[in-house]
């Protein structure tokens, strides 16, 4: 029997009503028609119908368009270095497990330059919520090719087109031990944006979700085949992981049954470029978080504190001769 | 009939025992004949003596030696592990003799006691044995043997490890709080006046730095260029009151809030009457209440969450109608051990106060002669009945877990000891001693173990939170052979022509009085020249209710101090006593879910009904092949016994009744000459609002929708349409027929119609 105590019920008698506005600071610098507008707005959707404290959610992110998305929240933020949003994430919940923490990050910042974190955050499997705004390109330096341009993309550094085979975010995270939660999504489809980031919030672990993102600016008709074909998105329904709505199958008809749980299932389906995979490829609520494993459940007091600075501080400091004979 | 017999059926009627007939009992020091091979206890390896767990995390509070010395015995390996297993084997020996004959002390040193006995410092072999095994035992702590303290220590024992737990996970709880208010009070320091002024932040940055700071500038810089948001004064004096709380509370032995030695001294949570339980209790009460408040105020306070409009008033009636059990889970629980001999009437009803208060108490009630008769002679209660009565009570109570047993099988019913002090309200512990044994020659042990054996108390727990109903939380099978009135046990002898014979024996209640020196005049020794046929078992005499004089006379077998047997017939008052023992476990049976009444009454139901329907079933068949013949028979035809196995065909009505399902929402049909954006689908790309933003507009999702069609041109409405990233823009027809370049618009609009 799980029944709350009068106290827990007094406890919980103090939550507050959130508006989109809450949650929204200044004006997007992003281009017009920029895929990353529709995530924005997705996720402070969710902010609202969750009820998230603003002062209890942190978005931290690397560098690159998407990574400004943290300017976008009031709440608070962590605009970072390039390819770092996930270790510093990482040390985010580790001393305040009781934030929401969120990570922005761009193709060229999570599977370039940050690849090595990328592979190790999922590893620590932290509960943090991740959305890669894959829009193929680096798009903050003006159009230089990232890890996940198609073969063939011309741009800046590359004006005969990209020499390599694209890499594919979704087999490369499904690829790793500890993974436990990965979907992906068109920025196109805002019901199932919504769905998806919903879902992956409540997932307790690293919840990774590639969001396809258009860059009108520098690759404006590379996504149109897909945006304009609702047959070349593949829908992952199930009763574990979404369901299409009704109006929503009306438009895409291709829809497949996938169980979240089955890894090599989800394998198979995240190999597929054409048509696209949307939604829930694979969750596994059971494995362990890092911050978890290694909470000793020690208070942290400002004694503690003072006392772990000094031992860092004191690798690094020179005393003046004068001090050092006195101490001898 | 014959004069031997004669005699047997006199003495078994009236209790008068014709001397050249029949002998005494009384200093034969006879046994009943399933006690022969426990003379010596202390050969015997059983669950005593415990070892009472100095407790680390994950420890048992209590395990048996004999458990203990098994599993270092398991982990031997290697060579000579025969030989090792017999040293150890001994050493235990020599342990449960000395713990026996009242030696006290940990494991540890009746272990090094014991091996100097066995002479350990001569014999290499035996130390290296001792050693080894010594290496798997990883426990250590008091020993205790079963005698009439053991109940009470082991009890009280396992209370404290359950009471160290909550300390130490209240103690971190508190320590948090203090800590994150302080940190609070000091933030707002921080930020006043006196905490900007130049003397603190010198004292803060400390005095290596003097030359280098200007700190009357750097004060004047952070009181100007910060904000000034010091506290409301009540949210500052709140604060510090609950700190004050927290301090002060005497519940359980914590530092003070300053970290520096000990707070106020604890309150004292054990006790040894009712009385003083419930006058400590009342006392209390009001610290309770205050500490659960300021503990859930200083959560909210550290959540930023504490409201004053809105939860001043609420903690203001904060407890006014009690605690409930969850709230008080953190607190300590009282432990009151006490004996039924000492259980005077008033005492007597403030257990039952305290039993029915669903607080977290829990009472040991001892017992230590279940055998004694009261004093207003026979039929009334004894002790014993006294307490098997209280424990039912406080089962009828529905929300008091109950733990009855004897001291022997409390090694067993460790978990469960351990469930009863860990649930959330009271808990009683009945527990038989077995020290009245004594008086007859017989450990606590032994008479405890044949109490339980002999259903003159039973073992058994009710676990109120294991469950809603009584399957889940009566536990009876603890008792051996829970289904039979007796358990049956083979005994082995010799006869007189050394021809062994094996026979199996109940042991019943009056095998357990026959123990007891005080209940000798019920019993008369046969001379083995005057066995006869019409001696029976005891169990076999309490089958049938005879009327008249009876023919066969109840008898028990038993066995002298040099195991041989003899033959004791009993009188009619035990028997009778033994009957009513006998009903008793039938209503712990039924209440175990073991031959239980109503579940028998309602299979016999069942099977019957059954029975009849198969049988109908069969006669009405030819009749119902007819009611399905060509011609439509009228439904009264129908015969009773289909009608009843069929279930009736109203199928058809009903699903006709059935509101149909609910219409796929239609999407409200566009004319389309009427400008729309289909909004669920927008990506929120600012492209449309950015061109006008009083045609376009965002709804509370931030998804566009057409405002105000009067608001812009045909052409902006196209152009939107072209730049929209999904295409979801619809222009629909122009409204001014005067607008310039009609017709090019048009042209492009046909794409997004
Ligand atoms: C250490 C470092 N190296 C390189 C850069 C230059 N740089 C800034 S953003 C960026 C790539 C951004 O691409 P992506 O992460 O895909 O973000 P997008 O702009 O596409 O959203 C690069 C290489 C940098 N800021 N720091
Ligand atoms: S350059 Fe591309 S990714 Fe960056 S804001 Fe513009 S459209 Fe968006
Ligand atoms: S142009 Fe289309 S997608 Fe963009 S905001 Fe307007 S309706 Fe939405
Ligand atoms: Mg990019």
């Amino acid at each position: 029997m799980n029944m709350m105590s009068a106290t827990d019920c007094l406890l919980q008698m103090c939550d507050e009503q959130f508006d989109l506005e809450d949650y929204q600071s200044g004006v997007p610098r992003w281009c017009t028609g920029c895929g990353d507008n529709a995530i924005l707005t997705a996720v402070q959707r969710l902010c609202r119908d969750e009820g998230l404290r603003p002062e209890k959610t942190v978005f931290v992110s690397g560098i690159g368009c998407s990574s400004r998305f943290p300017h976008y929240m009031k709440t608070y933020g962590f605009h970072g270095i390039h390819g770092r949003a996930l270790p510093v994430a990482e040390g985010v919940k580790m001393s305040r497990p009781d934030l929401n923490v969120f990570v922005n990050t761009g193709d060229g910042d999570c599977c370039s330059i940050g690849a090595a974190h990328w592979i190790h955050a999922l590893r620590y499997n932290m509960n943090i919520t991740v959305f890669l705004h894959d829009n193929q390109i680096y798009g903050l330096t003006k159009k230089q090719a990232s890890p996940t341009s198609p073969i063939g993309t011309k741009s800046n550094t590359t004006p005969r087109g990209s020499y390599l085979e694209a890499l594919n975010p979704l087999t490369v995270t499904l690829g790793v031990q500890n993974v436990s939660f990965v979907a992906q999504v068109v920025d196109w489809v805002p019901e199932v944006l919504f769905d998806v980031v919903k879902a992956a919030f409540h997932h307790r672990g690293l919840s990774f979700v590639r969001i396809v993102q258009r860059c009108p600016e520098w690759l404006p008709k590379s996504l149109d085949p897909w945006l304009h074909d609702p047959q070349r998105l593949l829908f992952l329904n199930h009763e574990k992981g979404l369901q299409a709505s009704e109006g929503l199958s009306r438009l895409y008809k291709n829809q497949i049954i996938h169980d979240p749980s089955d890894l090599s299932r989800a394998r198979d389906i995240a190999s597929s470029i054409d048509p696209i995979p949307v939604g829930i490829l694979y969750r596994n609520p059971e494995v362990p978080c890092y911050e978890d494993l290694r909470n000793s459940g020690m208070l942290r007091t400002t004694a503690m504190a003072k006392s772990g600075l000094n031992a860092e501080f004191d690798k690094f400091t020179v005393w003046p001769e004068a001090e050092q004979a006195q101490a001898a | 009939m014959e004069d031997a017999q004669q005699a047997h059926v006199a003495f078994f009627l009236t209790g008068r025992r014709p001397a050249d007939q029949l002998d005494a009992v009384d200093g034969l020091n006879l046994r009943p004949a399933l006690f022969a091979r426990y003379r010596t206890l202390t050969e015997l390896r059983y669950d005593f003596p415990l070892v009472l767990a100095d407790g680390g995390s994950g420890e048992p509070f209590a395990e048996s030696l004999s458990g203990l010395v098994d599993a270092a015995l398991s982990g031997l390996s290697g060579s000579e592990t025969e030989r090792a297993r017999k040293h150890v084997l001994r050493l235990e020996q020599e342990i449960r003799k000395l713990v026996a004959g009242g030696a006290g002390g940990t494991l540890t040193t009746l272990w090094d006691k014991a091996a100097d006995a066995l002479g350990r410092g001569t014999d290499k072999a035996l130390e290296d044995s001792l050693k080894r095994a010594r290496k798997g035992i990883k426990l250590d702590g008091e020993l205790t043997d079963c005698d009439e303290a053991m109940p009470a220590r082991l009890i009280r024992h396992g209370w404290s490890s359950v009471q160290q737990h909550k300390a130490a996970a209240f103690g971190k709880n508190i320590a948090k709080l203090n800590l994150k208010l302080a940190e609070i009070l000091r933030s707002d320091f921080e930020s006043s006046a006196a905490g900007r002024s130049a003397k603190n932040l010198r004292e803060s940055v400390g005095s290596a730095h003097d030359d280098t700071f200007d700190f009357a500038a750097m004060s004047r810089m952070l009181s100007t260029s910060l904000p000034k948001n010091a506290f409301p004064e009540s949210r500052r004096r709140r604060i510090s009151q609950l700190l004050d709380v927290l301090g002060s509370q005497r519940f359980f032995p914590l530092p003070d809030a300053s970290g520096n030695g000990k707070g106020a001294k604890a309150y004292e949570f054990f006790f040894d009457s009712c009385a003083a339980a419930l006058v400590a209790l009342r006392e209390r009460m009001p610290r309770v209440v205050e500490l659960a408040r300021a503990i859930a105020i200083a959560e909210l306070e550290i959540d930023g969450q504490y409201n004053e409009a809105r939860h001043d008033a609420l903690f203001e009636q904060f407890g006014a109608n009690g605690m409930d059990p969850q709230d008080l889970a953190p607190f300590p629980d009282y432990l009151i051990c006490m004996n039924t001999a000492k259980l005077q009437a008033a005492e007597h009803a403030q257990l039952m106060e305290i039993l029915s208060s669903g607080l977290p108490i829990k009472v040991l009630l001892q017992t230590d002669d279940i055998l004694k008769e009261s004093a207003i002679g026979e039929g009334n209660l004894t002790s014993g009945m006294r307490s098997r009565q209280i424990a039912n009570m406080a089962m009828g109570l529905n929300e008091v877990y109950v733990l009855q047993s004897s001291a022997s099988n409390l090694a067993r019913f460790r978990d469960r000891i351990l469930r009863g002090l860990a649930y959330r309200g009271p808990a009683l512990f009945s527990v038989f001693s077995g020290a009245s044994g004594k008086a007859s020659g017989l450990s606590a042990y032994l008479t405890s173990a044949a109490a339980m054996e002999s259903r003159a108390f039973p073992a058994f727990a009710y676990d109120p939170s294991a469950g809603p109903n009584w399957a889940s939380r009566f536990y009876l099978d603890a008792n051996p052979q829970v289904d039979l009135d007796w358990p049956v046990q083979a005994f082995d002898y010799e006869d007189e022509d050394h021809q062994s014979v094996s026979q199996d024996l109940a042991f019943t209640l009056v095998d357990f009085l026959a123990c007891d020196r005080r209940y000798s005049k019920h019993l008369a020794r046969v001379p083995r020249a005057k066995w006869n046929g019409s001696m029976i078992a005891v169990d076999e005499s309490l089958t049938g209710e005879k009327r008249g004089l009876p023919e066969k006379v109840p008898c028990l077998l038993m066995v002298d101090a040099d195991n041989s047997l003899q033959k004791v017939i009993v009188d009619d008052r035990l028997i009778r006593e033994a009957r009513r023992c006998r009903e008793m476990w039938h209503s712990l049976q039924e209440l175990g879910g073991v031959h239980n009444s109503h579940a028998e009454t309602l299979l016999a139901r069942e099977k019957k009904a059954w029975e009849e329907r198969m049988h109908q079933e069969v006669e009405s068949h030819p009749q119902a092949s007819a009611v399905a013949a060509p011609a439509p028979a009228p439904a009264a035809a129908a015969p009773a016994a289909s009608a009843a196995a069929v279930p009736p065909a109203t199928a058809a009505p009903a699903s006709a009744k059935a509101p149909a399902p609910a219409p796929v929402e239609a999407e409200p049909e566009k004319s389309p000459d009427d400008a729309y954006i289909e909004t669920p689908r927008c990506s929120t790309c600012n492209e449309c609002t950015q061109l006008n933003d009083k045609m376009f507009a965002y709804n509370e999702n931030k998804q566009a929708y057409i405002a105000n069609v009067e608001a812009g041109t045909y052409a902006q409405l196209v152009e939107a349409a072209e730049s929209c990233q999904v295409s979801i823009i619809h222009p629909g027809k122009p409204r001014n027929p005067k607008e310039p370049g009609l017709e090019a618009l048009l042209k492009r609009a046909e794409l997004f119609q």
